[in-house]
């Protein structure tokens, strides 16, 4: 939790008026309690946005609470099969797994204290709380924060037999809309601008964290920022970096953590390593979580920040690296076209050989890169930042029984 | 007798006093009704409440003060002793002081009963008042019958100056304020119903101002209560005009956007076409207007997502240019608009031989708007007011009043000129801005521009 945070800090960036709205919203909400559970307190961009959304939603007023489900190792490594399978990748589920899902759903049935108005359940982990819906009614909304435009159709059927029993979904991008007999609403994710990862930060610091990761300041920095995740395409980057580099002298900086529910990543990043091989301008930095003020000085040193991902969710980096007023390069997936329209935010691409193409436009042209970053920024600020997601939840929190178009409060 | 034969001697000591005293007498009396009579013809032309006030109460007691200078002087020509001249003379100005005290004293209080009753001070400030010129006057007073008797001052002063200092203390808040407030009152600077703007920023409508304070209510509804002496200090932008008041206010309401997913989603023309004409209205509204909204602030660039979609995921970019190239402005209904794309698209199918596919991951998903529609605190009253709040409010409130008041709540018309033309009676500013195509601005540009031509008729 962020015991620090405060709402009115937000005034100076999003404006008064935006801050009163949320005020009015949130006080219509009086007497409501809302119950967020997902999987885990550390690590990954859920968290990164519950930790933010419960105190802010709890200063303006709103009951806010925040519990995860338990389970073993064993039951993690199928919630992750099950997050790979719903990103579109073949991964051999046995019956036993899918078992092992429902049994330890049954005994966070009977640990969680279900206590509240409506029950905001994040991804698929705790989907299957849903059958507590029997015995105590209730609101319950699932929020879906990954990428499941091209599921396993074996694994979404399994999870859509716990999603249709609730009364709404939450989706990050329009492209994850399935066929549900229940209200589907579109609500991207955010990134706090207070929060340490993209807080202001002084040349001083910014310097100190190139010199603590042995980086060139002198060199264009070419950044990806995300987990050793094969579907965030690491090696993909390596391959278009060397492209560019062929006729630009610059440095590649591949900057990664770990989740606690991601046991792959281990392995990844051991592939990545290989592949980088002694390429001296090729640097992989194992960052371990927390580390969010190196993330932020790396993010502000670059020149360029990539997310050649192969899925995504929404991509937060991507809005992060906005956020900076960086020129970004991004995979037209997922929630990235949202946040990057081509060559007015950004530059998208589809390739290997785009993601170089595009490179080699922005590290020819500065000025060209400084107007889609500036462009990005005001983008960001428009549409990502928390006090907008805030926003929307208390507003499908609000509207959740009104069926109208239009919805005087 | 011997009263008699002492006359019979000396009657021309008494006799040239008395007739000194008779003469100053008529003389001063004279020349007073002469004073009096051309004030009163001054008055007549000029009248003010002070100086009609100045001669009621000093008519009379001017008489009596002929008498005492009559008597003086009587007594200055007589033949008395030294000693009896100067005790007449000291007795005859004790009685001069007093008196005139005793009118400075009326004169003050009707003065400050008629400045504090103007600044709307409370009872309490106007007995403190006049206790404290009531204890001037007295204290001065008696100094001088002090200084006229011989008696001495030094331990008097020093007790003054000690009581002095503790009412310094006691009331130092109170003076500023009490003086400012007499002066707002006096040069009519600001007065009540005027539309001002502080230096700090705040601005409102001026609701009272009292002897202490100035009340403002806001405009987003609050109410400050600024001291009278900050007041002063500050720079007070006012036109001093009284402002034009509608006949009913303006409720500035400001509208969030909820997006809802429908699950329908269309990879080519033909499928593009039927599923439109299925869709709820709030869904074609979403569509022609989420571009507009989302990159106001950057581009002042009307297209609509499907003339996007036709070009991004199918590559047909004659066809994009046409859906582009509608103009939403035109419509003051959903349905219209949404024959008129259906239209455009069936014109280029029925020229299309080969349909292209969207590739993998680029279909078009059909998203439904859902407005929520919140009141919020500022109201205005008149048009300075309303320029003042469309400096303030959300992109959220103009988009709801300019675009979802004239197409989606098919009002006719924006809902400002609504309100002009019919509570301000503003009809040619209400006609100008319906005449502004806010599809060719960006939000801020649009917001400013509607300020300029309100500015004009300010």
């Amino acid at each position: 939790m962020n015991p620090k945070i405060n709402v009115k800090d937000y005034e100076s960036i999003v404006g008064k008026s935006y801050i009163e709205e949320l005020t009015m919203l949130a006080n219509r909400l009086s007497g409501k309690t809302i119950l967020n559970i997902n999987s885990t307190f550390v690590g990954g961009g859920v968290v990164e946005i519950l930790s933010r959304l419960v105190p802010l939603l709890n200063q303006l007023g709103v009951d806010v609470r925040w519990q995860i489900i338990s389970g073993d190792a064993q039951f993690f490594k199928v919630t992750k099969k099950l997050h790979n399978a719903l990103h579109g990748k073949v991964e051999p589920i046995s019956d036993d797994e899918f078992s092992l899902f429902l049994e330890t759903t049954e005994k966070n049935l009977n640990q969680i204290d279900f206590s509240g108005d409506i029950m905001f359940i994040h991804d698929p982990q705790p989907a299957a709380l849903i059958a507590k819906k029997n015995d105590i009614g209730k609101k319950w909304i699932w929020r879906c924060h990954i990428d499941i435009s091209q599921p396993d159709s074996r694994v979404w059927e399994f999870l859509k037999q716990f999603v249709i029993n609730y009364d709404a979904t939450v989706f990050s991008s329009p492209n994850f809309a399935q066929e549900l007999p229940i209200r589907q609403f579109f609500a991207p994710p955010s990134i706090d601008p207070l929060s340490d990862k993209n807080k202001e930060l002084p040349a001083e610091a910014v310097n100190a964290v190139l010199a603590k990761y042995g980086l060139n300041q002198d060199k264009p920095l070419i950044l990806q920022v995300s987990r050793f995740d094969r579907l965030k395409d690491p090696l993909g980057v390596i391959k278009a970096f060397e492209l560019v580099r062929k006729n630009f002298a610059c440095q590649l900086v591949l900057a990664g953590g770990t989740a606690s529910d991601d046991p792959e990543s281990e392995e990844v990043l051991a592939e990545v390593k290989e592949r980088a091989g002694g390429n001296p301008d090729i640097h992989i930095l194992d960052i371990a979580p927390g580390s969010d003020i190196d993330i932020n000085a790396l993010q502000r040193a670059a020149t360029i920040i990539m997310q050649k991902s192969l899925g995504e969710g929404f991509a937060l980096t991507i809005t992060e690296a906005l956020w900076k007023a960086k020129p970004v390069v991004a995979s037209a997936v997922g929630g990235i076209p949202l946040q990057v329209r081509n060559k007015l935010t950004g530059l998208l691409c589809h390739s290997i050989e785009g993601a170089a193409y595009a490179l080699r436009q922005i590290l020819a042209n500065p000025d060209y890169g400084r107007w889609l970053g500036h462009n990005g920024n005001e983008h960001i600020r428009q549409h990502f930042l928390i006090t907008r997601e805030i926003r929307d939840y208390l507003l499908i929190f609000l509207t959740l029984a009104r069926r109208e178009d239009v919805i005087s409060l | 007798m011997v009263i008699i034969d002492w006359l019979r001697v000396n009657w021309l000591y008494i006799a040239v006093p008395v007739l000194v005293f008779l003469g100053v007498f008529f003389i001063s009396l004279w020349l007073r009704r002469l004073t009096y009579n051309a004030i009163e013809r001054w008055l007549k032309e000029r009248k003010t409440e002070i100086n009609t006030i100045i001669v009621s109460v000093t008519r009379r007691p001017f008489l009596h003060w002929l008498l005492i200078l009559g008597a003086y002087i009587g007594l200055r020509v007589s033949v008395l002793s030294p000693q009896w001249k100067s005790l007449g003379g000291k007795i005859l100005a004790s009685i001069f002081v007093a008196y005139l005290g005793w009118i400075l004293v009326r004169l003050s209080k009707e003065l400050i009963h008629l400045y504090l009753n103007r600044a709307k001070a409370s009872d309490r400030a106007v007995a403190i008042t006049m206790s404290i010129v009531q204890v001037t006057v007295t204290v001065v007073g008696i100094l001088i019958l002090l200084e006229l008797w011989g008696a001495p001052l030094t331990p008097v002063l020093i007790a003054l100056a000690a009581a002095l200092a503790v009412a310094v203390i006691v009331l130092h808040d109170v003076f500023p304020s009490l003086f400012s407030g007499l002066q707002l009152a006096q040069q009519k600077q600001i007065k009540v119903g005027d539309s001002i703007r502080l230096e700090s920023g705040e601005e409102g409508r001026v609701e009272e101002i009292t002897w202490r304070n100035t009340q403002i209510t806001t405009l987003d509804g609050s109410i400050i209560i600024i001291p009278n002496s900050k007041l002063m200090q500050t720079t007070i932008i006012s036109d001093g005009k009284q402002p034009k008041m509608a006949k009913q206010p303006f409720q500035f309401s400001t509208r969030l956007h909820l997006k809802e997913l429908t699950g329908l989603s269309a990879s080519n023309l033909s499928q593009l076409s039927s599923r439109l004409q299925q869709v709820p209205d709030a869904v074609v509204y979403y569509h022609t207007h989420s571009f507009v909204e989302e990159y106001q602030f950057l581009t002042p660039e009307p297209t609509n997502d499907f003339a996007l979609w036709v070009q991004d995921a199918l590559g047909y970019d004659i066809l994009a240019e046409r859906l582009a190239s509608i103009d939403t402005f035109e419509f003051s209904a959903i349905e219209a608009l949404r024959q008129r794309i259906i239209g455009v698209i069936q014109d280029f199918l029925a020229q299309t031989s080969n349909e292209r596919e969207a590739p993998p991951g680029n279909e078009f998903h059909f998203i439904k708007s859902i407005s929520v529609v919140l009141p919020t605190s500022y109201i205005a009253h008149n048009l300075a007011e309303f320029v003042g709040i469309l400096r303030r409010v959300s992109i959220g409130s103009l988009f709801f009043h300019i675009f979802e008041a004239k197409l989606r709540l098919q009002r006719g018309t924006n809902d400002f000129s609504l309100w002009l033309e019919d509570c301000l009676g503003e009809k040619e500013l209400a006609e100008q801005i319906t005449r502004l195509d806010p599809y060719n601005y960006t939000m801020e540009n649009l917001r400013e521009t509607i300020i300029h031509l309100c500015e004009k008729k300010l």
